[in-house]
């Protein structure tokens, strides 16, 4: 055996710098495909609207600040980076607190056929939902507020979570927890002293995941949103004009969305980044 | 029980979060004892950006009422009109709606209220002011449902250094145009002509080529569908032979005026038609690299004359099931008055009344040339760009699908054929 | 840790007893509650519009015709089966892509190495740039003319593309750009995964002598297989109900020959352009029905595998 270790091993050595490279520039491949359309578009945020239809001004032009000045100066949009904040905070919050439990319920006692009724929330096209929606919050006399909004986007949320969630709980050995009750805790604590604490990877990968989507959705914001609950995907069209698209404003104003978001997604993968050393000292 | 008691506060949390959510929302709705808040939804438009600054003064002149204003993009109006007053809501009261694409829709599912009553109380105000095409649009068996603010006339846009350099005098009729895109095209610098290619996008350009053909869409009380004429098919052609042959390489046949405005203002094409609301993307230096060449003219005559189109592209009306019915028509009445109108046509937008238009300060703000062009149009221009139909958006996908054939060089005639019995079928539907 | 002995009976509140005896409803029943509630009254009401001619307005007077819309929409071969075989194809054929990248990248991603904070954070950002501006850049990009793309091209001598203007290359083109898009998403999902897989396999098969894709094909993928059909399920139900994208490039009914015409745009086109609430929900009903047929299935597989 040690034999066969000692000759494997300079060859591993020898493999492991040639994966090194390779894996590095494939790394690096990667990030730039997904970079540079963003790229363009920062850069664009930079430009006058003549020189983003400009292809051959795509590196080489003069920038200017006028676009932000205009995103900042003309609309509201600190409400608008609050509500949409506030309603994608809440509607991960809430939808995590419905759909963990569940998922782990789900998980534990192979309830397929009630996962795929809560699948088909994610399955119904919005277009079914817009009318009798609004037909039934307007006559509770709730839009306009963040509740229908906060509501429609659990509503999205929930699945998400929930399949995320079920397949992580069903990696997760059931042993831990029988152990627990051993121990003298109840089966419910059990899932919440050492399940819970587990899953820390998987529930930040489907919070991160669900926020995203709240913050991106644009159908039931439009409908659902008053002038005060604007949330900055339906803002983003004020720079869309009958008679002129502001290009420039447009750009800059899909900057300034994405940046809170990817202050959050940076914060989150921590705890997926610590999942991984958690996950290591495991089993 | 610290299992339990994590389990009560989460919920605990919870319950606070919603509740917290619910009230913070919550302040914003309902009239507050003495308070009344308007509803009005614009949309973005250089008119409503004018005229959102004027809004505290209508507030101040009104002791205990509030106007709150959505706006959105034209899309999304027309999305959020669809969903709310389909679904019945009185949270609207003045709407701001294009009366050729849904008008006629809403008027007949009786989403705008009848102002008939309304618009002949006030003889300072003066109904009479506002043009005829207009007015026709924004009447209903009748009935008067909505108040014009905005109009668009087709115009011909062109690049004066390209004509100089050639030596080309400005188009007056179609077939000149048509040679004169032929000679630039020919020259191999840029392209000769551009327009809207969608297959809806283009029908209200299109019209203009169609009426000055002799032609129209169906006949005056729209039973027969009038596609195939002789008129029709020359417009049809020569729409195609302009861009399939005389415009840029590679051409998209999904433009809408975005697309095709931004390739004149990039330098690409020398002649282009669109409406005479969006000279500002091709005059500005920030929006167009050839913004000091830039030469307006009236549409060119065809067989008929030059008839291209003089359109309310955007009403005001009221809705239906608003409580606040007087309120709403005091506020379009102060939104549409002689004053504020002279100063909406002055930062630029073509407004609805006549008055405005014979008052020198009222076309100032336009380029000079645009202004003889547009004051030319609102005279001879047909009030429509479309077919005046309640499903429009389908009438024009059925009436533009020959338009995107003609540029791809496809089969013309089949194309028409098709279009022709396609049309009479849909209108004998709508009429039935 | 298990000392067992010594530990005195805990005495538990009579609803912590029922809880825990039923924690299967308990923990699972408010999703369900919630869900339920939300979506019967759309579902009933565009299952009620299927069986009506109501058009123009749900709130003008409309009949009750029976399944004539199914009949008509069935047998639709200029709009409906055609927008059946563009969503298949645009579906299948970025689903397809989009996994197998996003197991290459996870694979990538998933041992530690210098740098990788900012590598996720850059996966991250098709995922988080606003669909509806990143729809109109890339039709900005993509402009036949002026558009970025073909001055790109240029650099390498390959001549311009219609991209989104030709009718046989739009519906690609907006693949490519979906697969930008949704790519980090089911590598952020396989490599939760993967992250939560112990070693010792790996280490076992490494061991024995297997090569790398040995390891993978034969230890790794099987054990990440949940996670695998978890993202192809969630990716896969986005991918079929795309819309930004299509909307934002191509415009109502997906371009001037409806080459981007998928079911979703057709039906949002039927209720929004049209006013035919009647079709539309037809339309809805039928494509709900579709994609739970495939849900099954893949669920009936996942069975299999499991068993």
């Amino acid at each position: 055996m040690t034999a066969s270790i000692a000759i494997q091993a300079p060859r591993r050595r020898q493999k492991g710098r040639g994966y090194k490279a390779f894996r590095a520039i494939m790394l690096v491949l990667v990030a730039l495909v997904f970079l540079a359309p963003v790229v363009w578009m920062v850069l664009a945020s930079f430009k006058t609207n003549v020189d983003i239809y400009n292809s051959e001004a795509a590196f080489i032009f003069t920038p200017t600040t006028k676009n932000y000045e205009t995103v900042f100066g003309q609309a509201d949009y600190v409400q608008y980076i609050w509500n949409s904040f506030f309603v994608a905070a809440l509607a991960t919050l809430l939808s995590l607190l419905l759909a963990v439990p569940a998922a782990y319920a789900m998980s534990r006692f192979v309830m397929k056929k009630s996962a795929v009724l809560v699948l088909l929330a994610r399955v119904i096209p919005g277009v079914s939902l817009l009318v009798p929606w609004y037909f039934v919050f307007s006559n509770l006399r709730i839009v306009g507020t963040y509740t229908p909004l906060v509501l429609s986007h659990m509503f999205v949320s929930l699945p998400l979570i929930l399949y995320i969630m079920m397949s992580f709980f069903d990696s997760l050995p059931e042993e831990l927890e029988e152990q627990a009750q051993v121990d003298g805790l109840t089966p419910i604590g059990a899932f919440l002293r050492i399940t819970l604490p587990l899953s820390v990877p998987g529930i930040a990968t489907a919070s991160i995941l669900s926020f995203i989507f709240s913050w991106n959705n644009f159908m039931f914001a439009l409908v659902l949103s008053g002038a005060s609950t604007k949330t900055l995907p339906v803002a983003i069209f004020d720079f869309v004009g009958y008679a002129s698209i502001d290009w420039g404003g447009l750009m800059a104003a899909a900057v300034v969305v994405t940046i809170p978001i990817m202050v959050i997604a940076l914060f989150t993968q921590k705890y997926i980044v610590s999942g991984l050393t958690a996950g290591a000292t495991k089993g | 029980m610290k299992h339990r008691s994590i389990r009560v506060m989460s919920a605990a949390v919870a319950v606070t979060a919603l509740t917290g959510g619910l009230l913070a929302g919550c302040a914003t709705e309902g009239d507050e004892g003495g308070e009344q808040v308007l509803r009005v939804t614009l949309a973005n438009h250089v008119w409503t950006d004018i005229v959102k600054d004027k809004i505290s003064e209508f507030e101040a002149a009104h002791e205990g009422v509030k106007v709150e204003v959505t706006q959105l993009g034209e899309d999304q109006l027309s999305d959020q009109y669809n969903v709310k007053l389909n679904a019945g809501t009185d949270e609207i009261d003045v709407m701001m709606y294009r009366p050729l694409q849904e008008g006629k829709l809403f008027a007949q599912n009786g989403y705008l209220a009848d102002l008939s009553d309304y618009v002949t109380e006030n003889a300072d105000w003066d109904w009479s002011d506002f043009q005829d095409g207009p007015v026709e649009a924004t009447t209903y068996e009748g009935n008067v449902v909505g108040v014009p603010i905005i109009t668009e006339q087709e115009v011909l846009y062109y690049r004066t250094d390209v004509l100089e350099k050639l030596g080309i005098a400005v188009p007056e009729t179609l077939d000149e145009l048509e040679a004169a895109a032929k000679q630039i095209k020919e020259q191999g610098e840029i392209a000769g002509f551009v327009a809207r290619t969608g297959v809806s996008a283009a029908v209200t350009q299109w019209s203009s080529f169609l009426f000055s053909q002799g032609g129209d869409f169906a006949n005056d009380d729209y039973t027969k569908a009038t596609l195939d004429t002789k008129a029709a098919k020359e417009a049809y052609e020569l729409y195609g032979r302009l861009i399939g042959q005389y415009g840029p390489a590679n051409v998209s046949t999904d433009m809408s005026w975005p697309d095709a405005a931004a390739l004149f203002a990039q330098g690409q094409v020398a002649f282009y038609t669109d409406a005479s609301s969006l000279y500002k993307n091709l005059t500005e230096a920030e929006n167009s690299t050839v913004s000091d060449f830039v030469g307006f003219a009236p549409f060119p005559a065809g067989p008929e004359g030059s008839l291209p189109y003089n359109v309310p592209s955007w009403a005001l009306g009221i809705n239906n099931d608003s409580n606040k019915k007087d309120l709403a028509f005091d506020f379009v009445e102060w939104l549409t008055s002689p004053e504020l109108t002279l100063e909406v046509q002055a930062a630029g937008v073509p407004a609805a009344r006549t008055s405005v238009w014979e008052n020198p300060e009222g076309t100032a703000s336009f380029p000079e040339q645009l202004a003889e062009v547009i004051a030319i149009g609102s005279k001879t221009g047909v009030g429509y760009d479309r077919p005046r139909v309640i499903s429009v958006a389908e009438a024009r996908e059925i009436v533009g699908a020959p338009i995107v054939v003609a540029i791809t060089g496809g089969d013309v005639d089949a194309a028409i054929e098709k279009a022709q019995a396609d049309f009479q079928a849909f209108l004998d539907d709508e009429n039935d | 840790m298990s000392t067992t002995t010594g530990r005195a009976v805990r005495t538990q509140s009579s609803f912590s007893l029922w809880a825990n005896r039923n924690r299967k409803w308990v923990l699972a029943a408010p999703a369900m509650v919630f869900v339920a509630l939300l979506i019967a009254f759309p579902l009933g009401w565009t299952l009620y519009l299927s069986f009506t001619d109501a058009a123009g307005s749900i709130r003008a007077p409309h009949d009750i015709i029976g399944f004539e819309n199914y009949i008509d929409v069935l047998s639709d071969t200029d709009r409906f089966w055609p927008a059946v075989g563009r969503t298949a194809f645009f579906t299948i054929g970025a689903m397809v892509v989009e996994m197998v990248l996003g197991m290459l990248i996870a694979l990538l991603l998933w041992r530690p190495f210098r740098g990788q904070g900012i590598v996720r954070v850059i996966i991250l950002l098709p995922l988080v740039a606003t669909p509806v501006a990143v729809g109109m850049m890339w039709r900005l990009i993509f402009e036949p003319t002026i558009g970025f793309a073909n001055q790109f091209l240029s650099w390498f001598g390959i001549p311009p593309q219609p991209w989104l203007a030709g009718e046989a290359t739009a519906l690609p083109t907006l693949m490519f750009v979906d697969i930008w898009q949704w790519t980090p998403m089911v590598v952020l999902i396989l490599l939760a995964g993967l992250t939560s897989l112990s070693d010792e396999p790996d280490e076992a098969a490494r061991v024995d002598g297997a090569n790398a894709w040995q390891r993978f094909w034969h230890v790794t993928f099987p054990l990440v297989m949940p996670t695998f059909i978890t993202a192809v399920l969630l990716r896969g139900i986005d991918a079929l109900k795309t819309f930004d994208i299509l909307y934002a490039t191509k415009g109502k009914g997906g371009g001037s020959f409806h080459e981007v015409e998928t079911l979703n745009v057709y039906a949002y086109g039927l209720s929004f352009d049209y006013q035919k609430y009647g079709e539309s929900s037809t339309v809805l009903i039928i494509f709900f029905l579709m994609i739970i047929g495939c849900i099954w299935l893949l669920t009936i597989r996942k069975k299999r595998s499991a068993s």
